[in-house]
């Protein structure tokens, strides 16, 4: 009854790991699926979503803000799948997307580099020096997406619970090892921990429907009220208030909502 | 029949994990009580044992010798007792030195940031930026301790097999997943392991005997045969060859020794 993120760069058998996790707990397995609700839900082509998942943010992206926009339509989708429980993600940034959800076990898995460029070249039919650079430049631009957009690095241990190394330890222990920390009660979802989900939802789904007009704008939700955190000058907050007060017959389960200018939002804001 | 390292950004929780996976086991353990050895033996202060073992390098490179000879002694021993087998081997630094043998486990236990911040601070109740910005003084300067004398970073996963996050899991269930691991047959010694092991104590058994005279040796061990590293003057270069050759043959265990002293970029004779 948990809900798994997994972690893992190019040919580190991640996936293989979560395909093998899920069929084994007869969960879901999702990764692409993510991007194909977000299309449909704000009609955007996956293609673009794609960019925005993978690609470090650009100079122009900075300024732009569409790939903010992007990502807040991709963490709804993931938080509406992630409701549901029972449920393997092993796409980009599962652990940062869900972060503040205590019944998702966030496990990373890694390989050695020698590893990933045998399994790269066997697959692409291209050299050693290609593969390597393919991989290290894959790598560069995972971490240097996270941590504009987070301030994180996806390297770092301590955003996980588990992190597994695919060498001596095979894909099937890793299986192994994931299952039975799933079955574990801290993970199990509690009415508490499912009113936190349910609050992530909505969060989300308001930032996905402010994202493309206002910027730096941060959401948080508790108990299902609503609070707006802007950065925005008197003119546009009066704007946004106004939307706001639509939104509360927009979304359903949204009880009230109130917008904050000029104050930090909390570290659960989305 | 195996060894297992543990390594942790806690002291605490590495000695306690340690010890419980020793009792599951039915291992020894061998921990910093080790230092009481290499006092006796190697004529060490343990005061200064411990400093070694803690102290980031100075910016003016003092006291590096005598950090080198503390760690070189303390690494001599602990390989000596690692080659008896059936051990849980933390705080020692173990997981830096003990690299490329097979039938090590190597984990690393990350302790819950508010359980660290309040050990490192030595306080009861520090705010959450405090505990955030200590944790990350000490992951840098362990890092650059690390660096510094193994060239390894203890803070990259990939130095590792496993690594368990004590966040959401409980000190018991992690003591599990290890004792699990080490049980499965890749763990096991193989006799390549086991005489990859006898040469990495015998080489830093000779080492140690050389440091005090020789502070910039490098030395290798293949089965009875000792390859030493050094520099030297152009002019003394044949003198401190045949020292060295001398001191080393004489060492326990040692069949041929083998010496190579390579002209030091500062020291050329006119």
């Amino acid at each position: 009854m948990a809900i798994i993120t997994i972690s893992r760069g190019s040919y580190s058998k991640g996936k293989e790991v979560a395909e093998k996790v899920a069929a084994r707990l007869g969960y879901a397995c999702i990764s692409r699926e993510v991007l194909l609700d977000a299309g449909d839900r704000f009609d955007i082509p996956e293609v673009r979503l794609i960019r925005a998942i993978h690609d470090a943010p650009s100079i122009l992206d900075r300024f732009s803000h569409g790939k903010q926009a992007f990502m807040a339509y991709i963490r709804y989708a993931l938080a509406r799948r992630a409701q549901k429980d029972n449920l393997v993600y092993h796409g980009l940034a599962g652990h940062l997307l869900l972060k503040g959800i205590p019944h998702i076990l966030k496990v990373r898995i890694i390989a050695n580099l020698e590893d990933r460029i045998k399994s790269e070249m066997s697959r692409e039919k291209i050299s050693e020096e290609e593969a390597r650079s393919l991989i290290l430049r894959d790598d560069q631009e995972r971490r240097k997406w996270t941590r504009s957009l987070y301030g994180l690095d996806p390297w770092d241990s301590a955003l996980y619970d588990l992190v597994l190394h695919i060498h001596k330890l095979t894909v099937d222990d890793a299986v192994t090892f994931i299952c039975e920390a799933a079955r574990l009660k801290q993970f199990e979802p509690t009415p508490e921990t499912r009113r936190k989900m349910d609050d992530l939802v909505t969060a989300c789904e308001v930032k996905a429907l402010l994202a493309n007009e206002y910027v730096d704008v941060s959401v948080a939700c508790e108990f299902g009220n609503v609070l707006i955190y802007a950065q925005s000058g008197e003119r546009l907050q009066h704007k946004l208030q106004e939307r706001a007060r639509k939104m509360v017959r927009e979304i359903k389960g949204v009880h009230h909502v109130e917008v904050h200018s000029g104050v930090p939002a909390p570290a659960q804001a989305v | 029949m195996s060894i297992i390292i543990i390594s942790s950004d806690s002291y605490e929780k590495g000695e306690e994990i340690a010890h419980k996976t020793a009792l599951a086991m039915d291992y020894t353990c061998l921990g910093r009580e080790l230092l009481a050895v290499v006092e006796a033996q190697c004529r060490i202060p343990r005061d200064k044992l411990e400093w070694a073992l803690k102290a980031s390098p100075s910016s003016w490179g003092r006291s590096v010798g005598l950090q080198d000879r503390c760690l070189a002694s303390i690494q001599s021993m602990t390989l000596g007792e690692l080659l008896k087998d059936n051990r849980v081997c933390h705080g020692l630094a173990a997981h830096l030195y003990v690299v490329g043998i097979s039938h090590a486990l190597r984990v690393r236990i990350l302790a819950d940031p508010a359980e660290l911040a309040r050990e490192l601070s030595g306080q009861g109740d520090i705010s959450s930026e405090r505990a955030l910005r200590l944790i990350d003084r000490q992951r840098k300067s362990r890092q650059q301790w690390s660096l510094t004398h193994y060239q390894l970073d203890e803070t990259d996963p990939s130095q590792y097999d496993l690594v368990i996050s004590l966040s959401q899991i409980h000190t018991d269930e992690a003591v599990k997943i290890i004792a699990q691991t080490a049980g499965y047959r890749r763990f096991a010694p193989m006799t390549y392991s086991l005489r990859c092991i006898k040469d990495a104590e015998q080489a830093s058994r000779v080492r140690t005997g050389l440091l005090e005279a020789y502070p910039k040796v490098k030395v290798r061990a293949e089965g009875g045969t000792v390859i030493v590293e050094t520099k030297g003057s152009r002019r003394n270069r044949l003198k401190k060859a045949a020292a060295i050759k001398e001191k080393v043959q004489n060492m326990e265990g040692v069949d041929y020794a083998e010496v190579h002293v390579k002209n030091g970029l500062f020291k050329r004779a006119p």
